[in-house]
């Protein structure tokens, strides 16, 4: 008796609640290890950001020179950081795919698909929150239609020029649109949170 | 197609951090206000016209204060001491991160020494632990953040008092460095 009330209570209450997970709310100090990768592995973990981003190709010479040594750092939630020269450039989570990290999207901002959030969306997002469906249907939001489930997407903000956060797609912008309930995308990377406010790892 | 696209330069504000156009969801939208409107009055254009409303000295005011905090780091709570020589001293109760800058010195302080000394000092335990990247820390056991600023400049007069910052995390995470 008491375990149904209780199911239909978190029920009623999910879609009403935003879900806080913050990947990046540690500091510096809680980064477990850093190594420095061996070549294959450097190559393996280019070729997927050369994948994952091909708008990125040009540039990736510069950004990922081979001579230069990729480190990757670990952090805890299973979180792994790419970094060159102390500076953060991916993440992934597990094994997932590489994203940029927001002061990189800002450089090259059209390296994604972007949906856009409206505007009483805006600090919940900066607070951690992820996206609910709504924030995306609504007049002030913005679904580009292609965009399939389990994505990396660029989060833009009704009104702003420069991306607000990173997210990971949960469900498919048909989706989003048609059941308009629940997390559209997860909140990978947000502004100011640890990882931006991570200029260089000393 | 080899066209490389050219990395786009965001203003990010010099008080939060973020892209100025994000300062009204920033920590202190008021204490950003000055700064904008030195640097952005194109994206806040009602500030100008707060501010020029008959209160031009009082934002000349808060300009100055904001670069002279900004220059000093004096809040007790909130600043970073960063060494570029890679000294960083911890606490292990408050995850508080000391460390060095010596910018306009130059001059590094020998790691064992010091670690020498701070143990005596503090009569507790201090050892130099090296991390993988260039970064060496000092790791010293207990809580000793407010000495550390007196002890510092005492023992070592090469290290101005303006040149030490201070960071406060409020998590109760112990490090995880070596013991």
């Amino acid at each position: 008796m008491a375990i149904s009330t209780w199911k239909t209570c978190c029920k009623a209450v999910n879609s009403e609640i935003l879900v806080l997970q913050k990947y990046f709310m540690f500091s510096s100090e809680e980064v477990s290890a850093q190594n420095q990768v061996k070549a294959s592995v450097q190559r393996k973990i280019r070729q997927s950001i050369a994948e994952e981003y091909p708008g990125l190709e040009p540039v990736l010479e510069d950004l990922l020179p081979k001579k230069s040594p990729l480190i990757v750092a670990k952090c805890p939630n299973h979180l792994n950081l790419v970094l060159v020269n102390n500076v953060p450039l991916f993440f992934n989570i597990r094994d997932g795919p590489y994203m940029p990290t927001l002061r990189l999207l800002h450089q090259y901002p059209n390296i994604m698909k972007k949906l856009q959030v409206d505007r009483g969306a805006i600090k919940f997002v900066l607070a951690g929150a992820n996206i609910m469906c709504p924030g995306l249907t609504s007049p002030g939001g913005v679904l580009d239609d292609e965009v399939e489930a389990e994505t990396p997407v660029a989060i833009m903000a009704e009104g702003k020029q420069h991306a607000l956060a990173i997210g990971f797609t949960k469900m498919s912008a048909k989706d989003i649109r048609t059941i308009n309930k629940g997390i559209g995308v997860d909140n990978m990377h947000y502004l100011n949170d640890g990882l931006w406010k991570m200029e260089r790892l000393e | 197609m080899a066209e490389k696209p050219q990395p786009v330069q965001v203003l990010y504000c010099g008080v939060c951090g973020l892209p100025a156009e994000y300062c009204e969801f920033g920590p202190d939208f008021e204490k950003c206000k000055p700064w904008l409107i030195q640097n952005a009055p194109d994206l806040y254009p009602d500030l100008i016209k707060e501010a020029g409303a008959g209160d031009a000295d009082k934002v000349s005011d808060q300009l100055q204060s904001t670069s002279i905090s900004s220059d000093g780091s004096s809040k007790p709570k909130e600043e970073v001491k960063r060494l570029p020589g890679g000294k960083i001293k911890k606490k292990e109760k408050q995850e508080v991160i000391i460390e060095k800058v010596t910018r306009n010195k130059r001059k590094w302080i020998k790691l064992n020494d010091a670690s020498k000394k701070l143990g005596k000092k503090f009569a507790t335990g201090a050892s130099v632990v090296k991390g993988p990247t260039e970064k060496e820390q000092i790791d010293v056991q207990g809580d000793i953040a407010y000495d550390i600023v007196e002890f510092i400049t005492d023992t070592w007069p090469d290290v101005p008092e303006s040149a030490i910052f201070f960071i406060e995390d409020g998590k109760k995470v112990s490090a995880l460095n070596v013991e």
